[in-house]
């Protein structure tokens, strides 16, 4: 620094020495001006021709110059940012008048009373300027209460709270139903509840979503939901039951038709040994991960309670559950209406060819965990296809056209279309697909990931492969007048031309309450302004990496989920950054 | 009357403000008409609470008893005797029904607050009155 000829001591000394003289001369003036206002009779009424006072003009009018390049004011006016440049003056006004104040401990008059009082750091000015007195101060921190700018919110609970709301693509708007704050009430005393008494089973069923994703549900509180009329039970987590719970649901609960837990690990064979001797009534089945149920249960459970089921669905499923266990399932369910299957590591081809047996299913749900050739899904959508009203079929790597052609041909009473996570299938296959259907308008369409991945060319085939801009138009022709939910999140190669003849001017989906176009990214926010133009019903807009959506206009009620940075008005009301 | 649940409960007492009173006055009178601005809800046990039309009609239950084209005789005397609800439960109902009135286009309402002894009674009344 020394050899620049800069010195660190000399700036401060520079700048405290003009410090001094500024406060010196503010000082000056204050004092002239008190002197004269010393006397109460005396009324202020200064010539404004006065030599005296033009030159106390100019000496402030040097102050503020002065001011204006201290570093206090850029300091300040950094701090004020935002606002209009032309405020220098009166910011270095500001500044001039702090300065003129008397030192804290020094005596003062107060400007409203005229008693003499001691000047504290806490002493307000008046009206004129002046310094106040404390009981004056205080009188006028009263009527200054209204006027002090709100603060700022910190960044909270509550920010949090709305943000998850609207992950779950809830828009807060009005007050929650007195029923929702009640469950939910109560699910916060869950501790202190004895008993439910009579309270209706939707009542009880949402309870138990609530406590379940809190994860609250032990054993005392799971004989809450115990109750011997009830023909239901549904618990979406049992992690904290243990293995004589189980033994405790299906003998409190002879009379059961659906049973429903979630994460039930400590499930064994001799509960299901129970279950078949003692519930004579269930017809749905829905359990996820007992893992420690053997095949040979399993089979026995099909064989001697298959006939019954209506439904039957299973997740998560890794030490057991084979090929040959859905083979004797298939035999045995002859009933069987709804079919989930999902997460199950054992089964494969076999488990397909059993299906195709399955001639009662209309709702058809499968995940496998194995890869599977084409042929045996092809035969099940061959044989069963005709039936479905529900397809879901996601991560069947090697479905190609065929299937698709196959699905075409076949299905012909579908309302909710799922296949998902797919990069064989072309673009010119799906558009087929919803060309001359015979099947009705879709209400549910899901068909994310299915696209083509090669980092190395990401434009994609000139071939398009996965749902592009053809099957993405064929799609809504077929399925615009009654479609509810669409997810086509990472279909990428969904071109802006294809969004804009979807969403164009005289298009109307009026039914569409939940579209997920995230990883699109060619949509801006034009594209988005026509989609919300379009689909006057929708409630739930997932856009993540839309980096495109910089501004948007939505209506009430429409929880847009995934912008990053973007400014949301609703309904002219600028929202707080999302993310 | 009859005072309900454990002692450490709060008990309604009748209002006693005048403008309440006259306002009950002028309901009265205008029982015949079925279009009054305001409605009377009674609990089982005698307590009255008359809040504006409007406010009742949140709840589905009420709405059907106050359908001038039902012609039940709530209907037709704006006055609604809720057999099931005592006042305790009743007036905190009166509570939610005036909150959710006041708060109908607020965005980010935060929940009211329900005694924690009180809230398993209200979820009962809250299902019967489709809140």
């Amino acid at each position: 620094m020394g050899s620049n000829n800069i010195s660190a001591a000399q700036i401060r000394d520079d700048y405290d020495r003009r410090v001094t003289e500024a406060a010196r001369q503010a000082n000056e003036e204050t004092t002239a001006a008190t002197a004269e206002n010393q006397d109460p009779e005396f009324e202020p009424e200064p010539e404004p021709e006065s030599p005296e006072d033009k030159t106390k003009k100019r000496k402030r009018q040097q102050a503020i110059e002065r001011i204006k390049k201290t570093k206090e004011f850029a300091r300040r006016k950094a701090r004020r940012t935002g606002e209009p440049d032309d405020d220098d003056d009166w910011l270095a006004n500001e500044i001039a008048d702090e300065k003129a104040r008397p030192a804290p401990g020094q005596l003062e008059n107060c400007e409203i009373c005229g008693k003499r009082f001691t000047v504290t750091p806490y002493s307000k000015a008046g009206p004129e300027g002046g310094l106040l007195c404390a009981d004056c101060s205080k009188n006028q921190a009263k009527g200054d209460g209204k006027k002090a700018p709100p603060k700022k919110r910190a960044a909270g609970p509550a920010r949090r709270q709305n943000q998850s709301k609207l992950l779950d693509g809830l828009t807060a708007h009005g007050a929650q139903s007195l029923l929702e704050m009640c469950i939910k009430k109560v699910a916060e005393n869950i501790e202190d509840v004895e008993e439910f008494g009579d309270l209706p089973p939707p009542v009880m069923h949402r309870l138990s979503q609530i406590l379940s994703r809190r994860r609250a549900v032990t054993s005392r509180i799971l004989n809450l939901f115990l109750r011997r009329n009830h023909r239901e039970l549904n618990i979406y987590d049992c992690a904290h039951l243990h293995t004589d719970d189980y033994h405790r649901i299906l003998a409190l609960m002879p009379d059961l038709t659906k049973l429903n837990l979630r994460f039930v690990t400590p499930m064994k064979d001799h509960i299901f040994e129970y279950m078949i001797e003692n519930n004579k009534s269930i017809r749905d089945l829905h359990l996820d991960s007992p893992n420690l149920v053997t095949d040979d249960c399993w089979r026995e459970v099909f064989v001697k309670m298959g006939p019954r089921l209506h439904s039957l669905k299973l997740w998560n499923l890794d030490a057991a559950f084979d090929d040959k266990t859905a083979e004797v399932m298939c035999e045995n369910c002859t009933g069987l209406e709804r079919l989930k299957l999902k997460y199950i590591a054992k089964i494969g081809d076999g488990a397909l060819k059993a299906i195709s047996s399955l001639k009662t299913l209309k709702h058809l749900s499968l995940c496998f965990m194995k890869e599977t050739e084409p042929e045996p899904l092809l035969q099940v959508i061959s044989s069963i296809g005709s039936n479905l009203r529900s397809l879901s079929l996601e991560d069947f790597k090697n479905a190609d056209d065929l299937l698709i052609q196959s699905i075409h041909d076949n299905c012909h009473s579908l309302t909710k279309l799922r296949f998902a996570r797919n990069d064989l299938c072309s673009d010119k296959a799906l558009a087929s697909l919803f060309h001359n259907w015979s099947n009705p308008p879709l209400t549910y369409v899901d068909l994310h990931r299915v696209r083509d991945v090669d980092m190395s060319n990401p434009a994609g085939p000139p071939e398009p492969v996965g749902l592009a801009s053809d099957g993405f138009i064929a799609l809504m022709e077929h399925s615009g007048s009654r479609i509810q939910s669409l997810n086509v999140s990472s279909c990428r190669h969904i071109s802006r031309e294809a969004y804009e003849t979807v969403f164009a001017e005289n298009k109307q989906y009026p039914h569409l309450r939940h579209l997920d176009i995230s990883f699109n990214g060619p949509v801006d926010d034009y594209i988005a302004q026509c989609i919300l133009r379009c689909c006057p019903a929708l409630t739930k807009f997932v856009v993540f990496a839309c980096f495109k959506i910089r501004d948007l206009k939505v209506d009430k009620g429409v929880a847009v989920i995934g912008t990053i940075g973007a400014k949301l008005t609703v309904e002219g009301i600028v929202q707080a950054e999302t993310m | 009357m009859r005072a309900h649940g454990p002692p450490s409960r709060h008990v309604p007492q009748p209002v006693e403000d005048r403008r309440l009173r006259d306002l009950h006055a002028s309901t009265r009178t205008n029982m015949a008409s079925p279009t009054s601005e305001y409605v009377t809800l009674v609990s089982c046990d005698g307590f009255e609470f008359i809040i504006p039309r409007s406010a009742a009609c949140v709840s589905g239950t009420i709405r059907r008893m106050l359908d001038p084209s039902s012609k039940f005789s709530e209907a037709i005397t704006g006055r609604c005797t809720l057999e099931t609800l005592t006042g305790i439960v009743l007036e905190k109902v009166c509570e939610y029904l005036l909150y959710n009135e006041k708060h109908k286009d607020q965005a980010n309402v935060s929940d009211m607050d329900i005694p924690p002894e009180l809230c398993l009674e209200l979820l009962m009344a809250a299902d019967y009155l489709d809140t």
